[in-house]
């Protein structure tokens, strides 16, 4: 698992997440930043990515602490990296 | 008019990007004081900005009657008796159901303000206005003759820019808006001269982030609640606090656990107080004795904190099973590194049901309750776990 098939992951949950809201997502990049103010998310839209990345992909790179992120392709990387 | 001796005047505020002086306060203080006078005892504002809240303090004060803040979803009920004369009552945050209103003296308000001394001081207001601890910022910023900036209603991408923006020196936030904060703000650090933490436990990871994200700036957590006002700040950038001041105090506050929960006895406890014998109040937080420490384990009634917002999985798992389309279900709140906790449902179709028409069954169950303390993510599965003695596997961790 690289990280461009993680990013795809996030784009395609994340698009889901702000969908149910009634959002409609623009396009990720990889220096997209989460909270930002760009996407139409919120903390908690941002914890339940969590929370289905780790169902999908079976890691959760936060298990021993929290690891500094705030960039589509920083979180892309921790997952990449735990499923290493 | 003159201003109260609890303002400075010259503190401004900066509410949305306006900024406001006392003269502008003090117009529309006596604009509500006019009718303050003319009603029968009790003034009801709303609380969503903040240069409503303190011009309505203000007149209040001054009308000598009640104040009672309006927040969104908690309505002062009809019938809940006035007090006689001037104090504050500030409905309590509740996930359903009516909200608890508890009434406030502004001494008691203003009993632990700390940075009163410093009107160089920019402050960012991340709670609601008219919440027990917005007011205590916004009374903090008031005697200071500091400039308060605010936009009630932002979330922590917003904060974060304003904060950059005016180079505030000062926040006070729950540990998961620091969690959003610091993802927010990335390498535009505003520049910090005090960090508060509080309203639910702070952890040592993230002590130990904002410590190095702002290394040298005084990092306090405080306790307090609503019933008890406010009780001790914790200054040594360690989670929990000091075994020792169960036996010797702390500010005037005595400490013990009892069967596991926190009970303190406070001179600053709210008006009219429910304390029991010999003024123990019970705090509702389970705490462990750790070393030389008392750490915070989580809520006596099982509640976890999501993103700062009190939220009971048995309550949203009550919802779910009422679900016609539901044979069973276990909504269970699993650590999250963004809000702390948050909620998940593993839900059981009935014998036949559509996967999509019980989603959505779903969904509509738990619609009535703020976000935070709805299930996240919903997981359909063919039976519950249970334990040896029966029971549904429950993961509620600290």
């Amino acid at each position: 698992m690289d990280t461009a098939a993680v990013r795809a992951m996030i784009a395609e949950e994340l698009a889901r997440i702000a969908a149910d809201k009634g959002e409609t997502l623009p396009p990720l990049d990889p220096g997209t930043v989460f909270l930002g103010g760009g996407l139409p998310i919120d903390s908690l839209d941002l914890a339940t990515l969590l929370v289905v990345l780790e169902q999908r992909t079976g890691f959760d790179p936060f298990r021993a602490g929290f690891r500094q992120f705030t960039t589509v392709e920083e979180l892309a990387t921790l997952y990449a990296a735990a499923a290493a | 008019m003159t201003a109260p001796p609890w303002i400075d005047t010259r503190f401004r505020l900066t509410e949305y990007g306006e900024t406001l002086g006392w003269p502008s306060l003090a117009l529309r203080a006596g604009a509500l004081e006019q009718a303050f006078r003319a009603g029968h005892g009790r003034a009801v504002i709303d609380g969503n900005r903040v240069a409503t809240v303190i011009a309505a303090l203000v007149a209040a004060e001054r009308a000598g009657v009640e104040l009672a803040l309006r927040r969104p979803g908690a309505e002062v009920p009809d019938g809940f008796p006035a007090a006689d004369g001037f104090s504050v009552l500030l409905p309590t945050s509740g996930t359903t159901g009516t909200p608890k209103l508890i009434r406030h003296g502004l001494d008691r308000l203003r009993g632990r303000l700390r940075g009163t001394g410093d009107h160089g001081a920019r402050w960012l207001l991340t709670y609601e206005p008219a919440s027990f601890a917005g007011l205590q910022v916004i009374l903090t910023a008031l005697a200071a003759g500091a400039e308060l900036v605010a936009a009630p209603g932002e979330g922590a991408a917003g904060l974060a820019r304003a904060a950059v923006a005016a180079g505030v020196t000062r926040i006070s936030g729950t540990p998961s808006f620091w969690r959003a904060f610091l993802m927010a703000v990335g390498d535009r650090r505003p520049p910090l001269a005090s960090i508060t933490l509080g309203g639910e436990a702070a952890d040592q990871p993230l002590l130990d982030r904002l410590a190095a994200a702002f290394p040298g700036v005084p990092l306090r957590h405080v306790y307090a609640s609503t019933e008890a006002g406010s009780l001790f700040a914790v200054a040594d950038g360690r989670a929990g606090f000091p075994a020792a001041w169960l036996d010797d105090g702390i500010d005037g506050v005595r400490l013990r656990i009892a069967d596991g929960i926190l009970q303190v006895n406070s001179p600053r406890a709210m008006l009219g107080g429910v304390a029991g014998k010999g003024g123990w109040l019970d705090t509702g937080d389970r705490v462990v004795v750790s070393g030389d420490r008392v750490l915070f384990v989580g809520r006596a009634d099982g509640r976890v904190n999501v993103g700062g917002v009190k939220v009971s999985a048995e309550e949203a798992e009550a919802l779910i099973l009422a679900c016609p389309l539901v044979a069973d279900a276990l909504v269970a709140a699993v650590p999250n590194p963004i809000t702390g906790h948050i909620l998940t449902a593993a839900v059981v179709p009935a014998a036949g049901a559509d996967p999509g028409l019980v989603r959505a069954g779903v969904r509509d169950a738990v619609a009535g309750l703020v976000p935070a303390a709805r299930p996240r993510v919903v997981t359909l599965v063919e039976s519950i776990p249970l334990d040896s003695t029966g029971k549904k596997r429950r993961r509620v961790e600290p």
